[in-house]
């Protein structure tokens, strides 16, 4: 089993973690420690201190790695903080980056049509996925919100908790097709099986939520969940590699 | 494949190991408000524990802990269900200091076969470990060598690091563990468990935080730290394969999943278990029993 992650970073958060990973070298160290062949990864400057920087710090450090792929973040463009949308993917595609990511609450703005319709639409347009974090920025309420207004969008839902989150993604799951989850977090016993019996196996990604979380975790989940070994694939690497691969190849300029 | 050693391999093939047996000691049951349980239910929890070597669970139900009316029948009922994989805490809820009298006076009689301990879940009901009403249970546990396995979340004014110091110097018979380990407060969990050899370490939600684990073999010792999951919140084999991608050893792994517990059960369970126990060491499940 092949396993390409959708959830994890690198480089030194603002407040210092236990066991801080610095550089993508160091993240690929640990994934060849566990076994983790490729990586969507960001850099937690990008969130801690501010999105270009991050931005940049990011596609510095993946360059030189084939194996990691980027996930950049973007913020409302009304003070153009960031270039307009063509030129913004033709970036991401010569950066090797495959996808975007917000965190509304901690970057004061609000995530609908008013602050970032053109971009959203663009990325609808263009199937450029959408990453948010219920850990990290954002609200449920947004998340409905969101995808009320743009409900073709490809969005993953990463780091959706713990404590029970079904009665919170199992509607989006439903009324939208694009709308994905992650495995960071969802430690619930049965819950991968639940999902795969109930939406499929193309609806989940595997995710770790590293270097906050240990990538054995939901590695060894997925390895003995009780379900066909090709839904497995899928969750473990295939849907990740089918969304990005989209965005990777496809002309994104208008 | 999660790491190199001889337990990750064969836990990485065959999702549970023979050499390694799995004694959960944080467990729940049955269906709780705020969250959705595929495998919530007795039977369905049991087929869990088979799929990832989980020997035996030591639990409360969701009623016990919530429903004062049925208090802890549905736990009783469970182990006696499943008399050789269930052990249960007798949960209290100081809110109803007159149930606690009761279900501490039915504790004999149901001790060893049921109950091996207490369980109290003081951040929910809202009473603070070191209240009064909770002395009925401390003190016939502390009289006895019982476990008690308290919710502790770092900075709570119920359950605290400075409320868990209280209980523990008070009721140093008791075996003592701090479910979580006093999530968040890492350095004074670490602190708990050096000052008070009857302190233990519990990891129930500490699994998804990772370095914890690293830094409580490296500064309390994993003798002193037990596995638990909050079954059937959450999957062991997430545990498990924390535990075996963690920078810690295989004998580390060994006094965390199975030993440290057998430490703490063998001299409360029934003679009868503790037979079971043997007989099932010398002859594990076959292979074919292998989940993957």
């Amino acid at each position: 089993m092949n396993f390409f992650d959708c959830n994890a970073f690198f480089g030194l958060p603002s407040l210092r973690p236990l066991m801080p990973v610095a550089t993508a070298e160091n993240l690929l160290t640990e994934m060849d420690r566990a076994g983790v062949e490729k990586a969507l990864v960001w850099h937690i400057a990008q969130h801690d201190g501010a999105p270009r920087v991050g931005n940049q710090l990011l596609a510095e450090a993946i360059a030189p790695h084939p194996r990691l792929m980027g996930c950049w973040t973007v913020l409302p463009n009304q003070a153009h903080e960031f270039p307009a949308p063509d030129e913004l993917f033709q970036q991401m595609q010569a950066a090797r980056v495959a996808a975007l990511r917000v965190f509304p609450n901690a970057h004061k703005f609000l995530l609908n049509a008013v602050s970032m319709g053109e971009l959203l639409e663009a990325m609808v347009a263009r199937r450029v996925p959408l990453f948010v974090s219920v850990k990290r920025g954002i609200t449920w309420h947004d998340v409905y919100n969101l995808l009320a207004e743009f409900p073709d969008l490809v969005c993953v839902i990463c780091d959706h908790g713990c404590w029970g989150e079904d009665r919170m993604f199992r509607p989006l799951l439903e009324r939208y097709p694009n709308v994905y989850v992650d495995t960071a977090q969802y430690l619930l016993d049965g819950g991968i099986e639940s999902l795969v019996a109930d939406y499929g196996p193309r609806r989940v990604l595997f995710g770790s939520g590293f270097p906050e979380s240990y990538f054995g975790g939901m590695m060894m989940a997925l390895k003995h969940a009780q379900i066909s070994d090709e839904a497995k694939a899928l969750i473990a690497s295939g849907n990740l590699e089918r969304i990005i691969g989209e965005v990777l190849s496809a002309d994104l300029a208008d | 494949m999660i790491g190199n050693s001889v337990l990750a391999r064969e836990f990485w093939e065959n999702g549970k190991s023979a050499a390694c047996p799995i004694y959960d000691m944080h467990g729940h049951m049955g269906d709780f408000h705020s969250i959705y349980f595929p495998r919530g239910d007795t039977a369905a929890m049991i087929r869990t524990m088979d799929e990832c070597g989980v020997r035996i669970l030591v639990f409360s139900h969701h009623t016990a802990l919530f429903s004062p009316d049925l208090a802890n029948t549905r736990s009783v009922e469970a182990v006696r269900q499943f008399p050789d994989r269930l052990r249960a805490y007798c949960a209290i809820n100081p809110n109803y200091p007159e149930i606690v009298e009761r279900e501490v006076a039915s504790f004999a009689g149901l001790f060893p076969d049921v109950y091996v301990g207490f369980k109290f879940l003081s951040d929910y009901h809202q009473i603070a470990l070191t209240d009064d009403r909770y002395r009925p249970a401390w003190e016939y546990a502390d009289a006895r060598g019982l476990l008690v396995l308290a919710h502790t979340w770092g900075g709570s004014r119920f359950d605290g690091e400075d409320v868990v110091r209280q209980v523990a110097e008070r009721y140093p018979n008791v075996k003592f563990l701090l479910g979580h380990s006093c999530h968040g407060a890492w350095d004074a969990a670490v602190q708990l468990a050096r000052d008070f050899p009857n302190v233990y370490l519990e990891l129930t939600a500490v699994f998804d935080d990772r370095g914890v684990i690293e830094k409580f073999v490296r500064e309390a010792g994993s003798e002193r730290m037990l596995f638990g999951t909050d079954l059937p919140w959450f999957d062991p084999h997430h545990a498990v394969g924390v535990l075996l991608n963690a920078d810690i050893s295989d004998d580390d792994r060994h006094n965390i999943c199975h030993r440290n517990a057998e430490r703490l059960l063998t001299p409360l369970m029934a003679e009868k278990w503790r037979v079971s126990r043997s007989s099932a060491t010398v002859s594990p499940p076959p292979p074919s029993a292998a989940t993957d």
